[in-house]
């Protein structure tokens, strides 16, 4: 609604709400720093004792900032970025984006934060593949690495909260019992750590990063500096106080960490588009906070925080000063943005300040941060060749980092310039990068005002305290001297940087991750399908019998092993036999015609048979239900059967054979099963129970119709809705075949059609004034809304046959009416209890004496007539639909048919 | 003993239906097997007591299972919403049932 108004602006009001989110988390600095924390708890799901718990300590604190500082930032960029028009949707997922990052960095509870860690992954798969079709395959691969590793972060959270019995984050991780080097935790290690490696994008996952480069720019900003790729650094320090003396962890994520900063910074070095430098300068950046936290020392981890920060700042302020580039000038190649210090002036400088501090260099905050590191590198425990191998690979990442970083600087000042039409953009549009690359400098300069927050959140990781002073001169040290090889090899680097991309050029990578990935994808895809292809055979006969055959199979092995149950007492009676013998008759006729009017007629003859044993078992219900039923199963089998030939087609003597051999196999066992697994026991005490209470709770005396409207009504509204969802499948398909003329040769004759047409005139009051009197009598008698409904029904199902074949329907469309009241009426009857403060579909009585008539009113009635309703719905969407729109079958088809 | 046989002959015809070609015969076969469903559930309750569940028509005792009857009498309709649209289906595409046999 803000958007409809505001359009792309919508941006500054979103930035406002970020800060002043950030203001509030900033105001609880002072205590948060100084190790208060600050924690809050709703109840969510008590029985595996999970809630929403939130939890702000200093390393919460940290990244809470950052997210919303650079929220704030890319939202302001995105009024500017965007051109002029709706972009609702990439709004609220950017903003959503931000909250579920927020989340995840708050949860103290691990199920929730598994929840926000797949939110973030959603947010940033919609908002990669939301741009353009292009996307689509990139946003693909960001989701599937990621989602892999929600999944190991899932099973490792699991693990370890099984192991030491408690769903909170901060209390699994303060267990002395989480970190034990026993088999379940090493292994939640190991998952932790390749969560993280997915999310942060570190080799070898790291491929999905530099392709989601497809995503808009604002997104890009936020998914590289703040939200989504930092999360797995979160993760890693939030671990780190529990995992840090595990040399597993420290091993791994060291040397992963390193690699992934070298190779990293190596491909960075070879892209010439400025979005794909980023993207892989990203993933050599995040390689590097990897390793620090892989060292894991209070020095490290300050280090690691204060890197976070810096990160943030650089990266958000390039990836925005790229977009605007792009914007102006319509090139990202980094070749052809030579001299724009002549015609942008403040864009080349903001790009300038930082770039610089993403190589490195003093006063910004990017040199103040790899002071830090290297400080961390010199002063990390471990052996001495571990220590001087780390040193090694951080000086090596970093005199890279220098090299691109540089390119980045003199693409934007050095050089010609060539394109002098070019014009600064708006400072509108300028203002949010302008604003992280001062950030970046001031912060730089007065780095010790950063302490606080930086020791509250290495304080928080690292687990015990430690004293952080940010400066900018170290002093005489081994940090300055890593700085100043760092500086000439990176210079050298740059200087020599024709033959540097000469060779770069020619190094390819033995297997491509996005490749590898991809036929991964396609295997598992293929493999599924033909797992699928087992049973997905379109017709039953193909994997029907491997169930089948396996049932009949159970059986003989359990009469043949297990058969000890004594038989159960006799309970049959002499007319179930002639019942039984009517049924093999009428079925084996149903099998055995290959007339298809004749099949339904003795499949109907088998069902009346069920009916009269219904009433034989004492079921009163259930025989004038089963009746009904049969009744329009004809109707409507003879309505459908209008339209298809009238024999089925010849069945080979070996599929006859075959499937009559499985047919009684399958028979047998059913019916040794029952016979076996029936009539041991008495009456169950809950019949005893409804027997009894049916008078006094309900008032009414048919125990069966009580339990449908009354005892069990929420099954029953249950069992209607399916009722009205075939109903309405039955409408969808009906209205997508087209009205076919009947068939030629229909055997209705005006007069058979004149004598059901007097019947329909008579009978059809009759029918309903029956049904109406049924579905009242359900409490005392036999009917209520099932039976009532099918009686009603039948009165439609006379009507249709009366009327001659014409294709008009017989009825004006009221069926889905029917339905939607029905359920409405059923529903409100349930919810009229909610009125009278009692429980949902509770019955509500009331007496009336109408006349003389004692009635018993009941809302379980009204709930009754809603059933009816459906019922009736039913029935007459199998008419009005079936008859009305027949297939249309070609003329051949008609042509060949015999008139037998 | 006879609610087995009863079973037996239903599950038999249903599953021999079930395995032909074309839809109608399937959908028949379906409501063979419901029908046969519906028996086991009824015998579930024991077969024993056959007093219909109206409450003051007869000895409470001799009373049948009203629960499983329940089950069946909702089981029903459903099949009945299940089977109307089966049917629909066998005539909304062309296939075994849609072509006549040479």
């Amino acid at each position: 609604m803000l958007h409809r108004r505001l359009g792309r602006d919508t941006g500054w009001v979103l930035a406002v709400g970020f800060l002043v989110l950030a203001a509030m988390f900033a105001a609880t600095a002072p205590a948060v720093v100084h190790g208060e924390v600050i924690e809050a708890a709703w109840p969510w799901l008590p029985s595996i004792d999970a809630s929403l718990r939130l939890r702000l300590d200093g390393l919460s604190l940290l990244f809470a900032l950052v997210i919303l500082g650079v929220g704030a930032l890319v939202m302001a960029y995105c009024a500017r970025y965007l051109g002029r028009g709706s972009h609702v949707w990439l709004y609220t997922l950017m903003t959503l984006f931000g909250l579920s990052m927020l989340l995840l960095v708050l949860a103290d509870d691990v199920l929730l934060l598994f929840a926000a860690w797949e939110l973030t992954t959603l947010c940033s798969f919609l908002l990669i593949g939301g741009t353009h079709a292009r996307a689509a395959p990139a946003a693909m691969r960001a989701l599937f690495t990621t989602a892999l590793g929600g999944l190991a972060l899932l099973a490792g959270l699991v693990l370890l909260s099984v192991h030491t019995g408690t769903t909170r984050l901060s209390a699994i991780l303060s267990d002395p019992t989480a970190a034990d080097g026993s088999a379940v935790t090493t292994t939640a290690l190991v998952l932790v750590i390749a969560a993280a490696a997915t999310k942060s994008a570190q080799l070898p996952f790291h491929f999905w990063l530099p392709d989601a480069m497809v995503a808009a720019t604002p997104v890009s900003a936020y998914l590289h500096a703040a939200a989504m790729v930092k999360a797995g650094i979160y993760l890693l320090m939030r671990f780190s106080d529990a995992y840090g003396d595990d040399p597993l962890w420290s091993g791994t994520l060291i040397a992963l960490g390193l690699v992934t900063a070298i190779v990293g910074a190596v491909l960075a070095l070879k892209q010439h588009d400025l979005k794909a430098l980023l993207a892989y300068s990203t993933i050599s950046q995040l390689g590097l906070l990897v390793a620090l936290t892989g060292v894991g020392t209070a020095v490290a981890l300050a280090a690691a925080a204060v890197h976070v920060l810096a990160h943030a700042l650089f990266k958000a302020t390039l990836f925005m000063l790229v977009g605007i580039i792009d914007h102006q000038v319509g090139s990202r190649d980094i070749r052809e943005l030579t001299g724009l210090r002549r015609v942008m002036p403040v864009t080349a400088a903001l790009t300038g300040l930082s770039a610089l501090s993403l190589a490195g260099i003093p006063p910004l905050l990017g040199y103040v941060s790899k002071e830090e590191m290297y400080k961390a590198f010199v002063e990390s425990p471990g052996p001495g060749w571990a220590v001087a191998a780390g040193i090694a690979g951080v000086v090596a990442a970093a005199a890279l980092t220098f090299a691109y970083g540089f390119r980045i600087f003199v693409g934007a000042f050095g050089g010609t310039t060539e394109q002098w039409r070019l014009r600064e953009p708006s400072p509108a549009f300028l203002a949010p990068a302008a604003v992280a690359a001062a950030a970046g400098l001031v912060l730089g300069v007065a780095a010790s005002s950063l302490s606080p927050l930086i020791e509250g959140a290495a304080v928080t990781a690292s687990g015990h305290g430690t004293e952080t002073h940010l400066k900018l001169w170290p002093g005489l040290s081994p940090e300055l001297g890593m700085t100043l090889a760092t500086f000439a090899i990176g210079a050298a680097l740059f200087l020599g940087r024709d033959p540097v991309d000469r060779f770069l050029q020619r190094l390819r990578a033995p297997v491509e991750g996005r490749t590898a990935f991809d036929r991964s994808r396609d295997a598992a895809v293929s493999a599924g399908s033909r797992i699928a292809a087992l049973t997905e055979r379109g017709r039953p006969v193909r994997h029907l019998p491997v169930p089948l055959l396996a049932l009949v199979a159970i059986a003989a092995a359990y009469a043949v092993t297990g058969a000890d149950v004594s038989p159960p007492p006799e309970s049959s009676r002499g007319a179930d036999w002639i019942l039984v013998a009517v049924l093999a008759v009428t079925v084996a006729a149903a099998v055995s015609r290959r007339s298809r009017l004749g099949a339904v007629v003795a499949v109907g003859l088998s069902g009346f048979t069920v009916a009269m044993w219904y009433l034989n078992a004492g079921a009163p219900d259930l025989a004038v239900t089963q009746a009904l039923f049969e009744i329009m199963i004809v109707v409507v089998a003879v309505i459908v059967l209008r339209a298809l030939p009238r024999r089925f087609h010849r069945v080979g003597r070996g599929r006859v054979a075959g499937s009559a051999a499985l047919a009684v196999g399958v028979g047998v066992a059913a019916g040794a099963a029952v016979y076996q697994l029936t009539g041991h026991r008495d009456r169950s005490a809950v019949a005893d129970y409804l027997l009894e209470h049916t008078k006094p709770e309900t008032g009414g005396v048919n125990a069966v119709n009580a339990i449908l409207v009354d005892f069990r009504a929420l099954d029953t509204l249950g069992e209607i809705t399916v009722l009205a969802a075939a109903a309405l499948g039955v409408i969808a398909l009906g209205d997508r075949t087209r009205p076919r003329s009947p068939r030629a040769g229909e055997p209705d004759t005006a007069d058979t059609l004149l004598v059901l047409d007097a019947l329909r005139r008579v009978l059809m009051p009759v029918f309903a004034v029956v049904s109406i009197f049924l579905l009242l009598r359900g409490h005392y008698g036999p009917g209520g809304g099932f039976i009532g409904g099918l009686v009603a029904g039948g009165a439609l199902a006379l009507a249709r046959l009366a009327q001659p074949p014409t294709g008009e329907p017989a009825l004006p469309p009221v069926e889905r009416r029917l339905l939607s009241s029905g359920l409405i009426v059923a529903v409100g009857a349930g919810l009229s209890a909610l009125a009278a403060a009692e429980p949902f579909l509770k019955p509500l009585h009331a007496a009336l004496d109408v006349a003389g008539l004692h009635l018993s009113l009941s809302t379980s009635l009204v709930f009754d007539l809603g059933v009816y309703l459906i019922v009736l719905g039913v029935v007459a969407a199998a008419l009005n639909r079936l008859a009305h729109h027949e297939v249309d079958l070609p003329e051949r088809d008609r042509a060949v048919e015999p008139a037998r | 003993m006879s609610a087995a046989v009863a079973v037996a002959v239903l599950v038999a015809g249903g599953v021999f239906l079930l395995l032909q070609r074309g839809l109608v015969r399937v959908t028949l076969g379906f409501v063979l097997l419901s029908n046969a469903a519906n028996l086991v559930l009824v015998a579930s309750g024991g077969m024993s007591r056959r007093v219909a569940p109206l409450i003051g028509t007869g000895p409470t005792e001799d009373m049948a299972d009203p629960l499983p009857q329940a089950f069946v009498l909702t089981a029903i309709v459903i099949s009945f919403g299940i089977t109307v649209y089966l049917f629909s289906l066998a005539r909304s595409g062309r296939d075994d049932d849609t072509e006549d046999d040479p």
